[in-house]
């Protein structure tokens, strides 16, 4: 899905021969591990990754190391390598958050880190994190995360930054509280004594103590002077004279000492030094592609630049990827900016091409970018089908874009969707619409060939999606046709968003049909290839579907597979699902698994940033609490859904909130202010059920006909049951008996097949009383009894059509549990396929086993099997 | 002075660093010049666009480990 993860980059850089023990500085570092975050804040070249790998390395504590780069700026990647990392510590940790990351729409990370702290929490033992280079980060939102992290920290973890400046982190809050061990530039300076170990043990070279003195106060300690220095003398005959002209020199350490260095080298070492600086990390294969010299082995020529200590440090346990000191990549890459820029993009073409050959995207689109080859840039941005950006590199491109003048994106037309693209994903959605049309401006004076249509059908599916954001479905509609007809048959990503969006028109307008059809074509499209967001959104989508016109057991199944579908855990989108199945139970009476199935949507709506769906699930509550008869609750619930909307421009969500204020209204008297709301939101059921309440059933009737002869005949199923269940109290309230009666048959017919009881319970007595009448009268007789008794016992376990023979009937869903049973699955697996607690099946299971009196999950099953109930 | 800075005219900077770097370092920096002082330090001058263009420019001076003695924008300099 996403580019792959570095291993190099969670390698924690191996012990060097001939190091300098470094005590004082070591046991500072075993102190810190009683605080949060240890600290190692210096410019380059002073030690700071040998000093924390060579600590690492001596103590056992286990250690997730995490090198960053320029890349890991964008947050998602940012948090998909600390989890890579943490990985190396406890390999299940953030398998799900991971999943999430590389999903194509991953949900903001902050709303992932709660998550994250807690499964932190869980490691057993006492861990290092190490971000290495923390100084290359360039993200607020990454800062943010971090603090936060910082904030919450479970004790068993330690983190060390090394750094180049201090990071912005409450560093003075962890000062204050003793919780932040700092090693600085002062700190990690090689002191005479160390120098002296270094130069004359470690590097093997014989100097008096002067010398050493001299070059210590010279170079001031800096190590990666110190280091250059030393090679400078190796094999040198007169190191003091050595020393005493680079001690009497002005220039800055590194210009005089690097020349020293390469001097040294024979030239084909020199040529493969400049060249391969261009690489920020580099193998065998990846350097022959650069130097194109059969003469030499880029393996074995890195071996030999390793052994000769040039700066070269591996970064695996296979020497197979290394990378340059940073320090000294940036002096080799500054001589090599002596050469032609020509011949500089060239080798960076030839990295493109090898990372592209590798299936490195991103390092083959920087490659890219860095050698000026826009058409190749474009071109790997475009690639296999999914652009780049919808497979979770959005910053880089971004920068990219950003960094480009006006008239190359002109001439590159399909750059301006990839800007407006990212944007969007970047949730910048403001300057959306400017970059769309900068794309139409370009293409103006271009012929209409295939891929100018497919151009065209892309800026149209941005602006249909632009439209969703802003509930406009005639937009929708317009702009997803649009597209539909421009777009290639093969770009199946842009044709598949398209003809969500259509469905999701379709829906919004209450045209069932259209939308039902656009869904399955979503669904059909997505056979062919992965099984895409969009396939589990329109799941849920045709499941709501399915719930407004009815079909509730239908709609269950679409809700449980879009969740099966959906990772481990869920994708946030899945509380749509689990707020749909909660409905249903609760149509179904069922009020527990309604309780619990909310109770799941609301856990995933904590990480999603806003949506609607936390109205419709504060709405859900207040019908739950409604049918416990606890209105202030009830009135609580739909206080914060109206604020939430307000607050967030949901205004298409406040007739549902209305709907269910009414009847809270209803039932305090107030029906003033109830047929106020109902009037300006042009809600007719809730009018009719306040006149209902005002005993004017007649203006009631009025209002109702009418409604459900339009609802009829725009076929919104449920708006008619609805209509007619209120339609058969009202002719009851006129005492027109036997058309109360025509009237419910009518509802019944229509209800039973998704086997609906509350709406007929939420409607009181007087249906009570209607059904009565409709049991007597032997109409629907099964059903009708049923939802009397329903009214009998107005909490639980309800009665099933199929249980007639028991005298405490089984509810639907424990036939449901014992119809999985029946299937052979354990507890565990019930459990799972219904989303419930493992301890709620075994409930029901004791439940089942009592009502059907017997002992064992088989006698059960053969028990409900000779009765017929499955 | 600062916020008089306009975007499409660049402000001079002049950076001045300890030890004398060499010419090479002229286009790593972007076309600066660059000048070598009696007292051991050098003498960047660059034209800088914005503020990003300046934290860039003292950042590349941050990642060479060389030590900042001073930045002072044109106007600053005559001080």
């Amino acid at each position: 899905m996403s580019s792959q993860i570095l291993a190099t980059k969670l390698y924690i850089p191996a012990s060097r021969l001939g190091s300098v023990p470094r005590p004082r500085l070591t046991e500072r570092l075993n102190v810190s591990l009683h605080g949060n975050l240890t600290l190692i804040s210096a410019p380059a070249g002073f030690g700071k990754t040998t000093l924390i790998a060579e600590w690492i390395n001596a103590h056992e504590h286990p250690t997730a190391w995490l090198s960053l780069d320029e890349g890991d700026s964008d947050p998602n990647r940012f948090l998909i390598y600390i989890i890579a990392a943490l990985q190396n510590i406890a390999p299940e940790l953030g398998t799900g958050i991971l999943n999430l990351l590389q999903a194509p729409q991953p949900p903001a990370i902050d709303t992932l880190l709660t998550p994250l702290l807690n499964e932190m929490a869980a490691i057993p033992h006492k861990a290092v994190l190490v971000l290495d280079d923390y100084h290359v980060l360039d993200s607020q939102e990454i800062d943010a995360a971090m603090a936060f992290l910082i904030d919450n920290q479970p004790p068993q973890l330690h983190l060390v930054i090394t750094t180049r400046e201090d990071p912005p982190l409450p560093l003075a809050r962890l000062r204050a509280r003793g919780q932040l061990t700092e090693l600085r530039a002062a700190d990690l300076r090689f002191r005479a004594d160390e120098a002296a170990i270094f130069l004359n043990q470690a590097m093997g070279l014989a100097l008096s103590s002067e010398d050493v003195e001299a070059l210590e106060q010279r170079t001031e300690g800096w190590i990666v002077g110190l280091q250059l220095a030393a090679l400078s003398m190796q094999g040198q005959q007169d190191t003091h004279q050595f020393i005493q002209s680079f001690t009497g020199s002005h220039h800055f350490v590194l210009d005089y000492l690097i020349e020293e260095v390469l001097n040294l080298q024979p030239s084909h070492i020199q040529d493969f030094l400049l060249k391969t600086s261009i690489l920020d990390h580099m193998c065998g294969p990846l350097c022959d592609a650069i130097l194109q010299d059969a003469s030499q082995s880029g393996a074995a020529t890195l071996e030999s630049i390793r052994q000769a200590n040039l700066f070269l440090i591996p970064l695996d346990n296979e020497r197979r990827w290394y990378r340059y000191h940073h320090l000294f990549g940036d002096l080799l890459r500054k001589r090599l900016g002596q050469s032609t820029q020509i011949e500089v993009n060239m080798l960076h073409n030839r990295a493109s091409a090898w990372y592209e050959a590798n299936g490195f995207e991103l390092e083959a689109f920087q490659h890219a970018i860095a050698s000026n080859d826009i058409e190749r840039a474009e071109r790997l941005i475009e690639s296999q089908g999914t652009p780049l950006y919808l497979r979770g590199i959005v910053k880089p491109i971004l920068y990219w874009l950003e960094s480009l003048p006006h008239h190359i994106l002109d001439a590159h037309p399909s750059l301006w969707i990839a800007y407006a693209s990212t944007l969007l994903l970047a949730g910048q959605h403001t300057s959306v619409e400017q970059k769309l049309n900068e794309a139409e401006n370009a293409l103006q004076n271009v012929g209409l060939d295939d891929t100018v249509q497919d151009i065209m059908g892309r800026i149209a599916s941005m602006r249909a999606t632009l439209a969703v954001i802003q509930n406009d479905a005639e937009a929708m509609i317009s702009h997803s046709n649009d597209a539909l007809a421009r777009l290639h048959p093969e770009n199946l990503p842009s044709r598949i968003a398209a003809q969500w969006t259509l469905g999701y028109a379709y829906q919004l307008q209450g045209n069932h049909r259209l939308a039902r059809n656009a869904y399955k074509e979503v669904l059909q499209f997505s056979e062919s290839g992965e099984k895409s967001f969009y396939f589990i959104v329109a799941t849920i989508s045709l499941g709501q579907l399915q719930e407004l016109d009815n079909q509730l057991h239908q709609a269950s199944e679409s809700y449980l597979s879009a969740i099966a579908l959906s990772s481990e855990p869920s994708h946030p989108i899945a509380s749509e699902a689990f707020l749909g199945l909660a409905r249903i139970n609760y149509q179904w009476n069922d009020l527990e698994s309604a309780q619990e199935y909310g109770q799941q949507c609301h856990e995933l709506l904590q990480r999603m940033e806003h949506t609607d769906t936390t109205a419709s699930y504060k709405i859900f509550l207040a019908y739950l609490h409604l049918s416990k008869s606890d209105f202030t609750s009830a009135s609580d619930d739909l206080d914060e859904a109206e604020a939430f909307v307000r607050q967030n421009n949901f205004m298409f969500r406040m007739p549902d909130i209305v709907e269910a204020q009414v009847r809270v209204l209803i039932h305090r008297g107030d029906l003033t202010t109830a047929l106020q709301l109902a009037e300006t939101h042009n809600l007719s059921i809730s009018q009719a059920r306040i006149y209902l309440a005002q005993e004017n059933a007649s203006r009631a009737l009025q209002i109702l006909v009418p409604f459900i002869q339009e609802a009829k005949e725009r076929e919104l199923q449920n708006e008619v049951l609805k209509g007619l269940v209120l339609q058969a109290v009202v002719y009851k309230a006129l005492n027109q008996q036997d058309t109360a009666l025509e009237v419910l048959d009518e509802s019944l017919a229509l209800a039973k097949h998704g086997g609906f009881i509350r709406i007929f319970v939420d409607e009181g007595m007087l249906m009570k009383e209607l059904l009565s009448e409709a049991v007597a009268q032997k109409m629907s007789p099964t059903y009708s009894q049923k939802l009397l008794m329903a009214f009998e016992s107005n909490s639980g376990a309800e009665p099933s059509l199929a249980s007639q023979a028991l005298i405490d009937p089984l509810s639907e869903r424990e036939l449901e549990v014992l119809r999985l049973v029946a299937e052979g699955l354990s507890n565990r697996e019930v459990s799972k396929r219904l989303f419930v607690a493992l301890d709620t099946v075994k409930g029901h299971n004791r439940n089942i086993y009592q009502k059907l009196q017997v002992k064992r999950r088989t006698e059960a099953v053969a028990r409900a099997r000779e009765l017929g109930l499955i | 002075m600062a916020n008089t800075q306009n975007q499409a005219q660049p402000t001079q900077y002049h950076i001045r660093l300890q030890g004398y770097l060499d010419s090479e370092w002229v286009d790593w920096f972007g076309g600066v010049t660059i000048t070598l002082l009696d007292d051991g330090t050098t003498l960047l001058i660059c034209q800088i666009v914005d503020q990003s263009a300046l934290h860039g420019l003292l950042r590349q001076i941050r990642d060479l480990g060389l030590r900042l003695i001073s930045v002072n924008s044109v106007h600053d300099s005559q001080l």
